[in-house]
């Protein structure tokens, strides 16, 4: 009688830890080479919902020697249970234990999930440290967007994959079979797999601090071992492996429908913003390349909404003509269109107005900040007429709700920008009511978030508001927003406070992350499972200062603990960036063909491709 | 519009699908199959999917119903043909049926339903020793339970008068007991709760926990085949 038919049906949402869903991949263990670990350190639905699992599941399941199974970050019942029964980590498809694969592949989207990666190390019996890791563990790699400062978790990964993971994940995987065949000392395999190109082994380098506690050098210590790491990215967008007969989980996910990118990266250029500097440069599919696709995933999955994903699907040059033959193909079996993200522009209405069939959501809009000085600081093209004419649009069509998206801390910022966006709130809710929207329904919500300084930005040298400076704002916009049909929605600012932390890291973090798992930090991003106090007594442990990493301005001379990532946007750029952000001067988009030289093309021999037509 | 109805089993990974959740599992197979569901009008229509009684979540089913209303006729055959190749792992369809035009709503056909839990035993038990806890248990004139209302307050419940039938056998080292309860919106006997009082009082040395199955439901017409069709 299996163990974990007991204990399931006394946990939260058992369906998380059962597997069996549609598409489902179950390959013979004995029949390939190397099993691979796909591990997200968050809950089932959140890993479900990334479509990067979906990609390598499909990439690694296709080969003939190798197999991927997956595995999620188990609920706090669920490791409770665990830990009483002496069970450990197991994978969704076959039930094996975690520690039997031949890699675990994580992939780290947040800072804040770093001790989840560490407890599912410890779920799984591996020790948590690179180096105290014997022939006999798995090898343990992680990529995604905080891959790009990996300093705070180099004790704990052994490869780190720099960019997108496509055609560096099969080149790994090639590695690894030949490093096992050959039965390479796990050494000796890192310094191999160090030579491939976007692959970063941090073992094999060593970190230099000036007496200030700041990083002064991170360097090889070995022959043969790059200096710089530089991210990969897929040329060939269009034709990249994509996964046709996805995972379609029998139980809710947060992102619950086809997850269809039609395009990648985003050259907006605001400057606060990661994903847009590290998905450069923009490339997007062509829309019989997505039509053929959507046919595709109607048939394999059985959803009835396809969602057009990308960091802003607006900005997808044939956007209108794809959304009209998408529903020209698939409405009338009753699958509909969604889009995650809009700009703030009338277009991005009339395009909201085509795919919602019944206008009760929200609509989403992010101005990001209240005043044009400061939007113009952060590059975030939007001016208060289009908001007002998009939003009042958005009325006349019958919208009653309405999402505005703001950033409180940014560079520069007094509270005539905090003043900046309790008029533009009330003006958008005054639009509402001219509009003849009915009292009791129109909305207005204000979220609010706390700028996080983060690596390859221009905005990476500026420290972060103290804690105590980002409460006084939050209470400041709270007393002024108070006014029917306003709802004030803000993000803990100790969550963006540690988040700071992490995002600028060095290699010292180490201990504070361990001394955060013992005093039971987890699910951080779960503001029922945050908590500062623990995490400030884990700094206390480590004798180190938070505030020292979020509050540091840095100088464009001195060294940063990232230095030796390269996201192919050179640090002449964001530093030429940020003297213009503090300036107020714009820099244009450069997928309208003028390229304010970012330096990535020339540097990683790219070009930005676009689909054409519209 | 025609409805079919269909039996069919919810075990391995697809016991732990939630009741709402298996609307949706049902929806997609369906639309993977290429069947033309219907819908409910509306604001927000959903599939038009009715199920015979909720199970608990973790607990198989061996012969569950469901009616599924489409928008036209397809032959029994190939529904049966194409939606057994799209369900996930632990569906499996047992049987399709075209339903009559007056055919009652399942939800409220039914009215009993019969359960089988299977547990580890620490040490052997004599089949002597287990009917006579069986009858013992039976034999208690209430037997109490706790219960949420709809308020979330605690309340004392009788379940004894939903216990129809209990039997027990043993098979090597596993315990195996049989039941038949009310089930059905009215006076739901919950397979759990039984298994959970006769654990308590009958002290049998059990490993873990039982694991439980929903091996039929059945109407009052039909008491002797134990179907809903
Ligand atoms: S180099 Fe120029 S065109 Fe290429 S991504 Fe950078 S800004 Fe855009």
């Amino acid at each position: 009688m299996d163990v974990l038919d007991q204990i399931l049906p006394l946990v939260k949402k058992p369906a998380r830890y059962a597997g069996g869903e549609w598409n489902a991949v179950h390959k013979e263990w004995s029949d390939v080479d190397l099993r691979v670990a796909f591990a997200f350190p968050d809950v089932y639905e959140v890993g479900m919902s990334y479509l990067g699992l979906q990609i390598f599941y499909e990439i690694v399941n296709r080969r003939v020697d190798t197999l991927m199974e997956r595995v999620f970050a188990p609920w706090p019942d669920m490791e409770e249970k665990m830990r009483e029964y002496n069970l450990p980590l197991f994978s969704l498809e076959s039930r094996r234990p975690v520690g039997d694969f031949d890699v675990v592949a994580f992939t780290l989207q947040y800072e804040m999930s770093f001790t989840n990666v560490l407890n599912m190390l410890d779920l799984s019996g591996i020790p948590l440290k690179s180096t105290e890791r014997d022939e006999k563990c798995p090898l343990v790699i992680a990529g995604g967007p905080c891959a790009f400062n990996p300093e705070p978790m180099a004790a704990f990964i052994d490869l780190f994959a720099i960019g997108e993971g496509e055609e560096l994940i099969s080149e790994l995987l090639d590695s690894v079979r030949k490093g096992k065949q050959r039965a390479l000392p796990r050494r000796d395999f890192l310094l191999e797999a160090s030579r491939l190109p976007g692959v970063y082994a941090p073992g094999l380098y060593r970190v230099e601090y000036r007496t200030d506690g700041a990083v002064s050098k991170v360097k090889p210590v070995q022959e043969g071992v790059p200096a710089r790491v530089t991210k990969r990215i897929v040329r060939d967008f269009d034709q990249a492996p994509f996964p046709r007969r996805p995972l379609v989980p029998s139980t809710e996910v947060v992102h619950d429908r086809i997850m269809l990118e039609v395009l990648r990266g985003c050259t907006r250029g605001c400057r606060f913003c990661q994903a847009g500097m590290l998905n450069r440069p923009v490339r997007e599919k062509k829309p019989s390349t997505v039509l053929e696709q959507a046919a595709a995933l109607v048939e394999s999955t059985g959803y009835d909404e396809i969602s057009l994903t990308s960091l802003s699907t607006s900005d997808y040059t044939p956007v209108s003509k794809v959304i009209k033959s998408l529903l020209d193909q698939h409405a009338q079996r009753g699958v509909g269109v969604s889009l995650p993200s809009l700009r703030v522009d009338n277009f991005s209405v009339e395009l909201a107005k085509e795919v919602q069939r019944v206008r009760r959501s929200s609509l989403t809009f992010a101005p990001e900040a209240g005043t044009q000085r400061l939007r113009d600081v952060i590059n975030k093209g939007v001016t208060e007429e289009d908001l007002l004419e998009t939003t009042a649009a958005a009325f006349r069509e019958g919208w009653r709700a309405i999402k505005l998206y703001f950033m409180i801390g940014l560079p520069t910022e007094t509270d005539e920008d905090l003043d900046g966006i309790v008029r533009l709130a009330k003006e958008v809710l005054d639009l509402g009511r001219k509009a003849r929207v009915p009292r009791n329904k129109l909305r207005v919500t204000v979220s609010v978030s706390s700028f996080v300084p983060k690596a390859h930005t221009p905005f990476q040298w500026e420290p972060q508001d103290t804690l105590a400076e980002l409460k006084r704002k939050q209470d400041y916009l709270a007393v002024r927003l108070k006014e029917r049909g306003l709802v004030f929605n803000y993000h803990d600012a100790g969550l963006s406070f540690m988040e700071a932390v992490f995002a600028r890291g060095d290699r010292r973090l180490e201990t504070v992350l361990i001394h955060a798992l013992e005093l039971g930090c987890k699910f951080d991003g779960w503001s029922e499972y945050f908590n500062l106090e623990r995490w400030l007594e884990a700094f206390r442990l480590s004798g180190l200062e938070p505030a020292w990493y979020a509050g540091r301005r840095y100088d464009y001379e001195g060294p940063l603990p990232w230095d030796h990532i390269n996201s192919g946007v050179s640090r002449r750029y964001l530093a030429e960036e940020h003297r213009r952000a503090l300036s107020g001067v714009t820099t244009v988009d450069c997928r309208t063909g003028d390229c304010p030289g970012c330096g990535l093309c020339p540097d990683l021999e790219a070009k930005p491709s676009l689909a054409g037509g519209v | 519009m025609p409805v079919y109805r269909m039996m069919y089993a919810k075990e391995g990974p697809a016991r732990y699908i939630s009741h709402l959740d298996l609307l949706r599992t049902f929806e997609r197979a369906a639309r993977r199959a290429g069947l033309p569901i219907a819908f409910t009008s509306g604001f927000n229509p959903h599939p038009k999917i009715a199920f015979a009684a909720p199970l608990a979540v973790g607990t198989a089913g061996e012969a569950e119903y469901a009616d599924l209303e489409l928008v036209r006729e397809v032959p029994v055959s190939s529904i049966q043909r194409d939606l057994s190749g799209t369900l996930p792992e632990g569906l499996r369809l047992v049987e399709v049926r075209r339903l009559g035009e007056r055919a009652p709503a399942l939800m409220s056909m039914v009215e009993r339903a019969t359960y089988r839990g299977e547990a580890r035993l620490k040490s052997a038990v004599s089949q002597g020793a287990l009917d006579r806890a069986i009858e013992a248990f039976l034999g208690r004139s209430e037997i109490l339970v706790q219960r949420k209302n709809k308020a979330g307050e605690n309340r004392v419940y009788d379940i004894r008068p939903g216990i129809f039938a209990m039997s027990g056998r043993l098979d090597n080292d596993i315990i195996i007991i049989e039941t038949e309860l009310k089930t059905g919106s009215r006076d739901n006997i919950r397979f759990e709760e039984v298994v959970e009082a006769f654990s308590t009082s009958s002290e049998l040395p059990i490993e873990g926990k039982y694991v439980l199955y929903r091996t039929c439901l059945f109407s009052a017409v039909d008491k002797d085949n134990k179907t809903l069709w």
